[in-house]
């Protein structure tokens, strides 16, 4: 799944479908920069840092530390009315991707901000497996 | 990401002037499409001026929810043909100012009108759509400018221990300023208590942190300094002007914290030739109560962490030394995408402002930004001198 260059076959270069797929098999893979090296996320048909278009999704250590979280009391859309309160997270991943999410194994007064954290794949409704993140084992790093 | 550089300074001071700003009723204004909105607040605007139409030979709109807001269809519902025309694809009236500026210096037109208008409230925007590229924001149901406001908060928490109440005082000013603003839409008083009392929204964010969707339109006429004379007795300079983007998104670290902000106000008061002590009232604009937060530190005005001590002990606010958001803001006012702001602070500069007329003004500042995308920030002066 690479991307070709501009006269290439492969002209969904910004569909995000294997990070979905990935994630249903329990794998965290994102799109790596062929040129440089960068992990980018969302996917885009050109590397943010080179410019290159050529890539390969490819999986990531599925660590990372939680930036922010939130708690939706309020369902802004129709489909998720059944779904409020829930959570969502903003987590660092250790390959640098910045990827929205929802935590789960937290207790109930602990501030998650700034833990280590470890994927897992959970049932999210229609969504099938999508990477939830969990407290990592050695606790939090600052 | 540029610098700070200051070879703006004094580029675009007293070279253009705001000679008029009007606006139609605001909050739910229902049958009156959003174009329409934006030329009855032309209207006005010219009306209450006494310009006559034939004097605008720029039009700069802005594109509003639901496609509308465009210049070509907003020139010919208003039967203009003028000499430029253009249409930005975000608001906050900062943008548009600051191209009208342009403009004017570069000799294009000479006395722009900026129109804003929108239906929203009475066609059934909620807002429950994803900001900025968020490819998985929808299956985490990460909706609504709610979501990375109440992140960014939440992540000022963690880092400098702020709380709730602190960040509450900022709603509560501004409703104390709208109880006496007639064209608000919240008036009734809200105090800290009421305000904690609140349920969450998006937790840790209540109702009065987020600004509530409405009808109407606003509009502000801009001209270069020596017709401004022509067409008011007082014009309000436009002293400097500085914009900064963050087109990266989401590959800035800390997106939602938007430190790029900061570059806007390293070369704004240097553009101005004015320092930072010497405003007299500021506008920040509000679709949150934590980008008037992030707003006040990034312009230096409060300690990061400190806006809590700031409000209570009147170093800004309602009552404070620095006046903040007059006129309730978009939290108390009405959501007409930032275009209040730059009307309030022009009617308080020439004295226009009823019964919340502050006293001995000489500048005001206005802050804005769109999004996760873009930062600008204006300061008008009643004196160049
Ligand atoms: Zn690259």
């Amino acid at each position: 799944m690479t991307g070709e260059g501009l006269a290439g076959p492969d002209t969904t270069t910004g569909d995000d479908s294997p990070f979905w797929a990935g994630a249903r098999e329990g794998r965290l893979e994102f799109q790596h920069c062929a040129s440089c090296g960068f992990v980018r996320w969302p996917a885009a048909g050109v590397c943010p840092e080179c410019l290159s278009r050529d890539f390969a999704w490819r999986p990531v250590e599925p660590v990372g530390t939680v930036w922010s979280w939130v708690v939706y009391h309020r369902a802004y859309s129709a489909a998720l009315r059944e779904r409020v309160p829930y959570d969502v997270a903003l987590v660092e991943l250790d390959c640098g991707v910045r990827l929205l999410t929802r935590l789960t194994g937290f207790a109930g007064g602990d501030d998650p901000v700034g833990t280590r954290v470890v994927a897992r794949f959970e049932e999210l409704g229609e969504h099938g497996r999508v990477p939830v993140f969990a407290p990592a084992e050695e606790g939090t790093d600052r | 990401m540029g610098t700070g550089s200051t070879d703006v300074a004094g580029a675009v001071r007293g070279r253009s002037a705001v000679v008029a700003v009007g606006n139609t009723a605001q909050g739910t204004v229902p049958g009156i499409p959003a174009d329409e909105l934006a030329v009855e607040a032309l209207r006005i605007t010219l009306a209450e001026a006494g310009i006559d139409k034939s004097a605008v030979d720029g039009l700069i709109t802005c594109k509003s929810y639901g496609g509308f807001g465009i210049d070509t269809e907003i020139g010919r519902l208003a039967g203009l043909n003028p000499a430029y025309s253009a249409t930005l694809d975000y608001g906050t009236c900062n943008f548009s100012l600051h191209l009208a500026c342009a403009v004017i210096d570069a000799g294009l037109a000479s006395t722009v009108a900026i129109v804003y208008g929108t239906d929203q409230r009475s066609s059934g925007n909620r807002f429950g759509h994803a900001l900025g590229r968020q490819d998985e924001a929808s299956v985490y149901g990460f909706l609504n400018v709610a979501g990375p406001a109440a992140m960014a908060f939440r992540r000022h928490q963690h880092l400098y221990g702020t709380t709730e109440a602190d960040l509450g005082r900022i709603a509560v000013s501004q409703r104390r300023y709208a109880e006496d603003n007639p064209l608000a839409i919240f008036r009734e008083p809200l105090t800290l208590e009421d305000y904690l009392a609140q349920p969450y929204l998006v937790e840790p964010l209540r109702r009065s942190d987020l600004c509530m969707i409405s009808d109407g339109g606003a509009c502000l006429v801009v001209a270069r300094a020596d017709r401004a004379r022509d067409l008011t007795e007082t014009p309000v300079h436009v002293l400097g002007i500085a914009q900064q983007t963050g087109l990266r998104d989401r590959q800035n670290a800390d997106q939602w914290m938007r430190g790029w902000i900061e570059q806007v106000a390293s070369r704004i008061y240097p553009a101005a030739g004015i320092a930072r002590d010497d405003v007299d009232a500021l506008y920040i604009q509000d679709p949150t109560s934590v980008w008037v937060l992030q707003m006040l530190e990034m312009y230096g005005f409060v300690e990061p962490g400190g806006v809590g001590e700031a409000f209570a002990t009147g170093q800004v606010g309602h009552g404070g030394r620095l006046p903040l958001n007059t006129n309730g803001g978009q939290l108390s006012e009405a959501y007409m995408w930032g275009f209040l702001h730059l009307c309030e602070a022009v009617r308080q500069l020439r004295g226009e402002a009823g019964g919340r007329q502050l006293e001995g003004l000489r500048t005001a500042q206005y802050c804005s930004t769109f999004g996760f995308m873009k930062a600008a920030s204006t300061i008008l002066g009643t004196e160049l001198s």
